[in-house]
Parts: C-alpha cells; structure tokens; sequence
C-alpha cells in the first residue's frame, strides 16, 4: 500500500511535466519592437485560445532570415513577421510556403494591398506604413519632396540613410519630385551628395530625431509613420507633409516557414493576429497601423497612424523585386556619392 | 605548484575547449569566408576589398582614428593618472570610482549625450556663441570631431586604470631620484617614467585602439554616413546587401590591425626600454 502511495505521488508529481510534454508549441520570429504589448495584447489570449505554448524569437530581419536559412532542413521557427522585400527574398531562397488564404477568415477583412502584397502567394500584410516628411511648420513650407533640397532649408534637414527601412523609399519619391525615377535611385542619390556637406546628418535611427527636432539641430526629415507620435509630444509646430508627388512607406507581412511541422497552429495564429479585435487593439496602441479594413479607430489613433483605405491605395510603395535586385547597388552607389 | 605538465594541462582543458569550441571556432569559420570563392582559396576578396577608393578611404580613416584618440588619451591619462597617484589615500578611491562610473553606463547613452552637448543648442556651442568666438553656432555634431570626442569619452577610463596601476607599481623614490640627479620633468618623464610604466601603456593602448577601431554605436551616432568607419561598412555590408564576404573581409582587417597594435606598442616599449 505505501509503494503504491509513493508511486501515486511521484506520478502525481511528473504531471505536469507530462502535461507540457504534450502540450502543442508554435514558434514565431518577429521584429523586437514593443515586445511587453505584444505579449499583453496578441501571444498571451492566443496562448489562451490555443492551449498551446508560444516560443517567440526576436531580432532584425537579417538575423532571422539567416537563421531560417541555417535551419532550412529542420526548421526551428514556424511563421515569421518580415518587410515585404525579406519575405520576397525568403520566398526566393525556398524558405516559405504558399498561404492557404482559404483558412484565413480574416483574409477578405484586408486591404487589397495586404491580401498578397508580393503576387506569389507567399505572404499577408499585417501592417503598412506612410513614409512622408516631418517638418517644422513655422521655419519652413513643404510642398514637395524636392524643397528639402532647397539652399534656404537643406542646412536643417537629417534624410535616412540607404540602410535604413525609410532611405530608399525618400530616394524614390525624391527622384520623382527631380524627374529622375529610375529604379537603381542613381538620380536622388547624386542629388543628395551635391548637397551633402549641408546636410546635418543621414540618420540611421529615427529614435534620434525627436532629439534633433527638439535641440533644433534639423527642421525636417523624411520618417515613417510610425514614428510620429514621439514629434507631437514635442511643444513645436511639427506637420506631417502632404507633397504633390504623394507619400511613400512600406508593409510588414507573415510568411509561413517551408516544412514547418506547425504549419495548422501556425495558419490559426496568423488569422488571429489579423482579426479585427487585434488589429484594433494594436493601432489603438499605436504600436501598428491596421492591414485590417474593418477597424475603425478612435479620433487620437487614427491621426498618428497610417489609417484607411484611401491613405492605404495612395501610397507610393517600392516593389520588392526592385528593392532586392537593387539593394546591393544602391548602397555602392550612395557609399560613392554621399559616404565619401 | 602542479604535480607534473598533464595536470596542469587537464586542469585547462575545460576553459580551452569551451574558448575554442563558442570563440574560436565561430571566428575562424567567419575568417574563412573572405579566403574563399568558388570552393578555393584565393586573396581575391582582399585585393578586391582595396581596389575600392571608398574601402581605402574607410580603412585610413578608421586606423588614423583610432591612432588620434589612443594618442591624445595617452597623454591625458598620464596627467590624470599622475594626479590621482599622489592624492591621499581616500581621494584617490573616490578619484578611481569617478574615473569608473561612466564605465558602468551603457555606451549608447554615453554617446547620445553628446549630441546634447556638442549640438546647436548644447553647452559647446553657448560658450563659443557666448564667448564671441563665434556670432552663429557650429555644426560639431555628425563631424569627424564629434566621433574623435565620443570614442576618447568612451575609451579614456581604461587608458586612465591602466596607468594608475602601474604608476602605483613605480618605485616610489624613483623620480626624487632622477630630481635629485638634476632631470627636468620631461627627462624624469621621458627617462624614468615611461620606461617603468610601459607595461601599462601598452595594456592602455591596445584597449583604447582596439576599442576605438572596433567601435559601432558611436561613429555611427555622432558620424553616420559622414564618417563611415570600417565597423559602420561591416554592417551595412552584411544588413544591406547580405555580403558576408565583404564582411569577413572587414573582421580580418580590423582583427589584424588589433594585433598589430599590441605587437608594436610592446616592441616601442621594450626598446624605449633597452636603451
């Protein structure tokens, strides 16, 4: 009798070890941004939902995307969120599989842009975001891309640098507003390295701005959406610019990883990230602007975020196969031009 | 103190094979990409990597960099490590915790502090603007100078730590000595002082040059695109355009220029010292 209590009680003990043996694991790859909102708002009621355990791994898309490659054969991460061009050169390296958007309730909720951002099947937008120009509204007048080039307001201008998510697409609308719209960018870039000893900086961190704009150091800059909250914060006259030639931005989307053995999970975390409750409560956050056209946000959200159906077919986004096919080169040429 | 050579040997086993096996190895295998093209074994990469104006502007840049500042804290840390070795015992604690502190802050907050004080509104420009030196304020920041000043903000502590440990470990009636004999204080420096702390200098050195070629954060905070360095190149070659090639072409120079920078900093001491 006691052998059997002892062997009840040690079962009893190892359950839920077994318990969690059992337990279904969904590993997911995203950017490290705001991390504790994600874990509040999407990772802990979807764990909730599911029953399952969420690992999530974070960092920059190239250490993501590096390691989905070195884990290829046995892939290790299940659904990754990646910029349109990654999730491109993901789908090129035979890294992801096709989305079956017919498992996805939330799929016909999306904007167009979102539903297949790269026409291969391969990835849903879970965000966008305009790229335009913050500027100082009692210095300077912008009507287009071109006046940050002008001699009386370039000396308080910080412009992305190429390496950053928001240096290409500037150089993209600024060669449109020059007439110069060819996509190896050799136009805007030559441009800028007329001009850029005047240039205060190229800015490879938008955090930096804020600091910028308040110290007075720069007038305008071109930024995504994304980071305009911290510039109204600011006790300044900052506008967002409405240049004749449009705005520019970009799009994050999942994808789902090649031979994944969670691929179901994967799918259900997927439409749940994409619901209308979620994506309402991350822009309400205003952690991301809405891919979902069935949001509708509250006055204070909506203005500091990327927000409608209008704002969402106006942008002016690089397709990825340019992007990609040109990356390598536009660096060369902007280290020539501007870096020397 | 060990019974024989394979004790000694077994008890640094564990730390060998766990440096080789997460450092080393890792390292040799990234090294080795820029050796390597078509399955060979070529210097291609590195004859291509110089061919390139922009890389050998880089490259020249960074080293005369990391020369300037491991130079000019050379010279500051002797004044601040001579000053602090002479204070009385308490002070000179509180002098080594002052000296210390910034260590402890994180290198990114040291760096974004600058562009408070080097900006156009920041402490530097209100003294010249107020002083008269000049009628608008400069532009400091995203300057060579603003990199020059991060990097000997960065690294000047450890210069500073080095020498006052080995000033400490001078004879203390070394320079009463060389006073005595007649020296001025440059020969009582030149003479007397470097030679007994060139252990120190060249640990100060290596740390400061090491760190100020290997720098990320800084250059390109207060330098950006103006002031590419070599480790601002690495980067944007592997996160833009996924050349990692180019890449471990980089790691190898600057792995290199490190080792190089402590075999000559020992071999100025060494015959500063023999003569």
């Amino acid at each position: 009798m006691k052998k059997a209590l002892m062997v009840s009680a040690a079962l009893a003990a190892l359950w839920p070890f077994a318990a969690s043996a059992a337990e279904r694991t969904l590993t997911i790859s995203v950017y490290a941004f705001a991390q504790d909102d994600f874990k509040t708002l999407v990772y802990d009621p979807f764990e909730a939902q599911c029953g399952c355990k969420l690992v999530v791994e974070t960092g920059n898309s190239v250490e993501r995307l590096a390691k989905m490659e070195a884990n290829k054969a046995n892939p290790v991460v299940d659904l990754a969120a990646v910029s349109m061009a990654d999730a491109l050169a993901a789908s090129r390296a035979g890294l992801t599989d096709k989305i079956d958007t017919t498992k996805l309730a939330n799929f016909d909720k999306l904007y167009d842009v979102a539903k297949d951002p790269n026409g291969d099947g391969m990835s849903v937008g879970y965000t966008f975001y305009a790229t335009s120009i913050a500027y100082r509204s009692d210095k300077m007048k912008i009507e287009s891309w071109a006046d940050l080039l002008k001699p009386e307001y370039v000396g308080h201008v910080a412009f992305p640098n190429v390496t950053t998510n928001q240096g290409p697409p500037a150089l993209y609308m600024l060669g449109l507003s020059l007439g110069k719209d060819t996509p190896d960018l050799q136009g805007p870039i030559a441009a800028l390295g007329e001009k850029k000893d005047d240039i205060v900086t190229f800015y490879e961190k938008s955090s930096q701005l804020v600091q910028l704009m308040q110290q007075e150091e720069i007038w305008a800059a071109p930024i995504g959406r994304f980071s305009w909250a911290g510039f109204t914060k600011l006790d300044l006259p900052v506008a967002w610019a409405t240049p004749k030639e449009g705005q520019t931005g970009g799009m994050n989307v999942l994808v789902l990883t090649k031979g994944s053995k969670n691929q179901d999970l994967a799918m259900q975390f997927m439409d749940f990230w994409l619901s209308t409750e979620i994506q309402t409560k991350l822009a309400e956050k205003l952690i991301d602007s809405p891919a979902n056209s069935e949001v509708k946000l509250s006055e204070a959200a909506a203005g500091n975020l990327t927000y409608g159906e209008e704002t969402a077919k106006s942008l002016k986004l690089i397709p990825s196969a340019i992007a990609l096919d040109n990356r390598a080169g536009w660096l060369k040429t902007w280290n020539e031009k501007v870096g020397q | 103190m060990f019974q024989n050579r394979a004790e000694a040997l077994a008890l640094a086993l564990p730390a060998a094979v766990f440096a080789t096996v997460v450092f080393l190895l890792p390292v040799a295998i990234l090294l080795s990409e820029g050796f390597r093209a078509g399955g060979a074994w070529t210097l291609s990469a590195y004859t291509g990597f110089f061919s390139e104006t922009l890389n050998r502007t880089v490259f020249l840049r960074s080293f005369r960099l990391a020369i300037e500042v491991t130079a000019v804290s050379a010279v500051i840390g002797y004044a601040a490590a001579f000053a602090i070795v002479n204070l009385p015992a308490n002070g000179k604690g509180r002098m080594v915790g002052l000296v210390t502190l910034p260590l402890m802050i994180s290198p990114v907050a040291r760096t974004y502090a600058w562009i408070v004080i080097l900006g156009r509104t920041g402490i530097v420009n209100q003294a010249i603007t107020g002083l008269g030196f000049s009628a608008d304020p400069l532009r400091l920041l995203f300057t060579e100078t603003a990199v020059f000043i991060g990097l000997l903000q960065l690294f000047l502590p450890l210069m500073i730590l080095s020498l006052i440990s080995a000033l400490e470990n001078m004879p203390k009636d070394a320079i009463p000595a060389a006073r005595v004999l007649g020296a001025n204080w440059f020969q009582v420096f030149w003479k007397v002082v470097l030679p007994l702390t060139r252990e120190g200098l060249v640990v100060g050195g290596t740390l400061v040059f090491t760190g100020s070629l290997t720098a990320y954060i800084t250059p390109a905070v207060l330098g950006g695109s103006k002031v590419l360095m070599l480790e601002t190149l690495m980067y944007q070659q592997v996160s833009v355009a996924n050349d990692f090639v180019s890449a471990s072409v980089i790691a190898f120079i600057l792995i290199v220029m490190s080792f190089a920078a402590n075999i000559l900093l020992k071999r100025l001491a060494t015959a500063r010292s023999r003569r």
